[in-house]
């Protein structure tokens, strides 16, 4: 019994801790939604077995309401609100929960390399996220599937997804939350209740309060440590750019794929 | 004769149904799940779908029907029951 413990440890131990000569960084800016997630599917697919891992780090100009790969835009967005305000609005290629991208960093990291495990793959990139947290003062701990706490409040949402034997995780690190904006553009089942669900948001959400430089800069450190591999800082290729532009038109910004469900 | 009905259902996490069956002979005729969750592959999730097209609305029926279609797959924030749940949940006054 003990023997199998242990056995079972030390594999949970080595499934946890992978390393990379090299990662290749890029940090692409502010971008608009349907942009960013074209992009985030292009280095997914044209990943191959020479491919390094990617660390991309970026923003969302303008704001954005992303809704996961199961949900209805009709459901869950209030799409002639977001109009009047000039926010954007698009379906992820992930699962998960509509996600208001104001004031935050968010990242992306795609491997060949990974535990076949989900919720060991989760934890595994998770754990760089919460270093990079704690490095910036906080006690952060990752709660699976997809959640990372400080103080009981959400401060990171992540998803990932896996195609062409690649996975891909992407995630948010919450800066500031506009709960109200968040409010406004995110349907709620009937207004009676609006208030009271705004309040328990308000008790499980908060932002770091800390600048995207200095987010990035930590995330950059941690993904470092945890995997013990180098930065290759690069932009993207021409390929990769055209790649993305064509996905933009033909599914990001096309009503097919954003009205999917 | 054709009937839609609701759902919104709390497991882990939150599942949408939109159903429309007959009530004569108590089958869906179509499903529309939708949710904040997490399934992999996520392409189960259409499979799902087609799957429970034709069965009978009893929970044994449904139930079996779920795990069927989703041996091959993985899923985070229902399961099998809960999912059954959400589904039979929509008939409920």
């Amino acid at each position: 019994m003990l023997d199998r413990e242990l056995d079972k440890n030390q594999k949970d131990k080595f499934r946890l801790s992978l390393k990379f000569n090299s990662i290749r960084l890029l940090e692409t800016g502010f971008n608009p939604a349907s942009w960013n997630m074209a992009l985030d599917e292009v280095l997914l697919m044209n990943c191959t077995n020479d491919s390094p891992p990617i660390l991309r780090l970026y923003g969302w100009s303008p704001p954005a309401v992303s809704i996961g790969y199961f949900q209805s835009m009709e459901e869950e967005v209030n799409v002639d609100k977001c109009n009047d305000l000039g926010i954007e609005f698009v379906r992820r290629m992930t699962g998960g929960g509509a996600v208001l991208h104001q004031s935050e960093l968010t990242y992306s990291f795609i491997t060949k390399s990974y535990p076949m495990n989900i919720l060991a793959s989760y934890e595994l990139i998770c754990d760089a996220v919460v270093m990079c947290i704690n490095k910036l003062g906080f006690r952060s701990i990752y709660v699976p599937l997809n959640d990372i706490l400080v103080d009981n409040k959400k401060v990171s949402g992540n998803a990932q997804t896996r195609r062409n034997n690649t996975l891909l995780q992407h995630g948010t690190i919450l800066l500031n939350v506009d709960f109200d904006k968040m409010f406004s553009v995110l349907n709620v089942p009937s207004e009676k209740i609006k208030d009271k669900m705004l309040e328990n948001v308000k008790s499980r959400v908060m932002g770091l309060n800390k600048t995207f430089e200095e987010v990035a800069d930590k995330l950059k450190v941690s993904f470092s440590e945890k995997f013990n591999a180098q930065f290759i800082l690069d932009d993207l290729t021409d390929k990769e750019k055209k790649d993305t532009e064509k996905l933009v038109t033909e599914k990001y910004s096309a009503h097919q794929w954003n009205w999917k469900k | 004769m054709l009937k839609t009905a609701h759902n919104v259902y709390k497991a882990k996490k939150l599942i949408k149904i939109s159903l429309e069956y007959m009530d004569d002979g108590n089958v869906i005729k179509s499903i529309r799940i939708t949710g904040d969750f997490f399934l992999y592959p996520e392409e189960a999730l259409d499979q799902l779908e087609s799957s429970l097209i034709g069965t009978e609305i009893d929970r044994h029926s449904i139930k079996e029907t779920i795990e069927n279609a989703l041996q091959e797959s993985e899923p985070f924030g229902f399961d099998s029951e809960s999912l059954t749940d959400a589904i039979l949940g929509c008939l409920k006054p």
